[in-house]
């Protein structure tokens, strides 16, 4: 059954939500994008059922069956981790015996059963966001809603994180809502993904999709990243209609791909250079972006390409010019892989 | 260096301006007068009398403060600042003024008396509930602070966990305040135990210390008062001790 968000509204003191209306599939990856202050964790807490809209209904949640991570994990601090992780099963009355099990279990899940006897102050920040994942898992929830939960992780072990998130997602049965302002994050998890800007969601659908055809030029702001495709990577190529990338991984399966447009050099001629990437395409659109020029280039797959006014005067830049645009290997970033 | 000793010295100042006069009333009393007046039924009594009453108000203060304190650090609702404003006033009034606003609520004919059929002026209750008016603010206002310090979505976590309110209150937010709770409910009682102002007009018998002494001291002078002085500071004096050694621990 979809989680849906029917027309609700909520109003705080300085900040609302509006209008959000949109549906969470049964096992899906949803994750909410949007900035600080957008309100993802508000959105969040409506659907644990910890704040309640002014108006509109949240339906298909089971509030009993959901586990869920806030960004500083608020693991309670006068439990060690065993009890921290038992507490939902202490709370619904569950038999000692079986609490001991299911928690041992969950903690060897998550490689932190050598743990259990500690408390809170003396674990690390990786430490303690596995333990707060280990507490929601134990309750078996169907849905999970991570707020942020890698925020505070170095590099590395925002890595890993996101590895176990997708092993648990390996799982059909769990629902995963996850609200983020990390892009990155995003591609890498997403099987939808919602953009939330001022309280609204200002856009809503798969990754590729919001990345290339943002429906503002807020949201094109937001995202940074502008040329994203997705397909199967083999043999260090990514296959699209009719072209291939070169891409830095020899084989990833199904792959989202990323590649900024000031990455990408357009020439009247082809370029004698290391660069792997070069296709020929024509102009289809031209944006004036201030100081900067955006030159939207197809193909075969359509390429947003930001240059400088200066270049673009120089180059005298028309609609339906025939140019080439070059990239390097090390310009694709590769996002979400099997 | 020179920060510290200046810290230091300003410390020592504040310390010598409280110790002093207790240091002065302890040496100006011989050992064998003091054991003397511990025997006498009437000192004995009047101390046991002090303790109990101001542990009773501050276990009642805690069954109704503790709720108070949580709504006034969480809730958001009009009247809350009166609500502040009122339960800070003991502090600030004289306390024989609470004394009498207490007499009028609860002396002889009065709508409370009438209806409720207690007559409470002149008892140990009565003391209790002087000691309990001008006593509670501390008890709130410790716990309003711990409470305010926790961050709401320890409970909220609780909740989204399977917790019922009451449980989350209960296992979370309760044992999160502890240490707030037992410094609040120390220093009520060690502010009822002094308490003196309200006492005295709600409950001139059975004598409590404080009473004990002004009569001693109005009756037969200061030579007189002291034993009972000396007696009821050192017995305050250990038992704070003791407490914050166990606080630490």
């Amino acid at each position: 059954m979809n989680i849906e968000f029917k027309n609700i509204n909520k109003r705080f003191q300085d900040f609302a939500l509006l209008d959000l209306d949109f549906q969470v599939r049964p096992g899906e990856f949803f994750v909410i994008l949007g900035p600080s202050g957008a309100g993802k964790t508000l959105i969040l807490e409506l659907i644990a059922g910890l704040i309640k809209p002014d108006s509109g209904i949240v339906t298909g949640i089971d509030r009993k069956k959901i586990g869920f991570i806030y960004q500083d994990y608020w693991l309670f601090p006068h439990l060690n981790v065993f009890d921290n992780i038992a507490y939902g099963l202490k709370v619904r009355k569950q038999a000692k015996q079986k609490i001991i099990m299911t928690v041992k279990e969950v903690a060897g899940q998550l490689e932190i059963g050598h743990l259990l006897d500690r408390w809170i102050d003396h674990l690390s920040g990786g430490e303690k966001q596995r333990v707060a994942i280990a507490r929601a898992m134990a309750i078996s929830p169907d849905v999970y809603l991570f707020d942020e939960p890698t925020s505070s992780l170095d590099r590395n072990l925002r890595l890993k994180t996101r590895k176990l998130f997708m092993n648990l997602h390996q799982d059909p049965s769990r629902t995963f809502i996850h609200v983020t302002h990390d892009f990155e994050e995003a591609l890498s998890l997403a099987d939808r993904l919602a953009v939330l800007m001022d309280g609204r969601i200002v856009q809503c659908g798969k990754p590729d999709e919001i990345f290339n055809h943002p429906k503002t030029k807020d949201i094109a702001d937001f995202l940074g990243y502008r040329n994203v495709f997705s397909g199967v990577v083999r043999d260090y190529f990514l296959q699209l209609e009719g072209i291939a990338f070169h891409v830095p991984l020899q084989s990833a399966g199904f792959a989202y791909i990323a590649i900024r447009s000031d990455d990408i050099i357009i020439s009247r001629k082809p370029l004698q250079s290391s660069a792997r990437n070069s296709f020929y395409g024509q102009v289809e659109h031209i944006f004036n972006r201030s100081t900067l020029v955006e030159v939207v280039l197809n193909i075969g797959v359509v390429l947003i390409i930001e240059i400088t006014r200066k270049s673009f005067e120089e180059m005298q830049i028309k609609l339906g010019d025939q140019l080439w645009a070059t990239f390097k290997v090390s310009a694709i970033k590769i996002f979400k892989h099997d | 260096m020179k920060f510290k000793i200046v810290f230091s010295f300003l410390g020592f100042l504040l310390v010598l301006l409280i110790g002093l006069p207790i240091l002065k009333i302890l040496f100006s009393t011989d050992v064998s007068e003091l054991i003397n007046t511990t025997l006498q039924p009437e000192v004995y009594q009047s101390i046991g009398l002090t303790l109990r009453a101001s542990l009773w108000a501050t276990l009642t203060a805690l069954l109704v403060g503790i709720p108070l304190a949580y709504v006034l650090a969480r809730g958001r609702f009009k009247g809350k600042k009166l609500i502040e404003g009122l339960i800070d006033l003991p502090v600030i009034i004289p306390h024989t003024a609470a004394g009498i606003a207490l007499l009028a609520v609860w002396g002889r004919n009065s709508f409370l008396s009438e209806i409720s059929g207690l007559r409470i002026i002149g008892t140990e209750a009565a003391i209790s509930m002087g000691m309990f008016f001008v006593s509670v603010p501390f008890l709130v206002n410790a716990v309003k602070t711990g409470f305010k310090l926790i961050d709401e979505r320890y409970e909220k976590t609780a909740l989204t966990l399977g917790a019922s309110r009451w449980k989350a209150f209960q296992t979370i937010s309760l044992p999160l305040v502890k240490k707030s709770i037992f410094s609040g409910s120390i220093m009520m009682w060690g502010r009822g135990i002094s308490e003196f102002g309200a006492v005295v007009i709600l409950a001139y018998h059975p004598m409590t210390a404080s009473v004990l002494i002004f009569e001693r001291f109005q009756n037969f002078g200061l030579k007189y008062a002291l034993p009972v002085t000396v007696l009821l500071v050192l017995i305050s004096l250990a038992i704070f001790v003791v407490i914050r050694i166990f606080e630490e621990r």
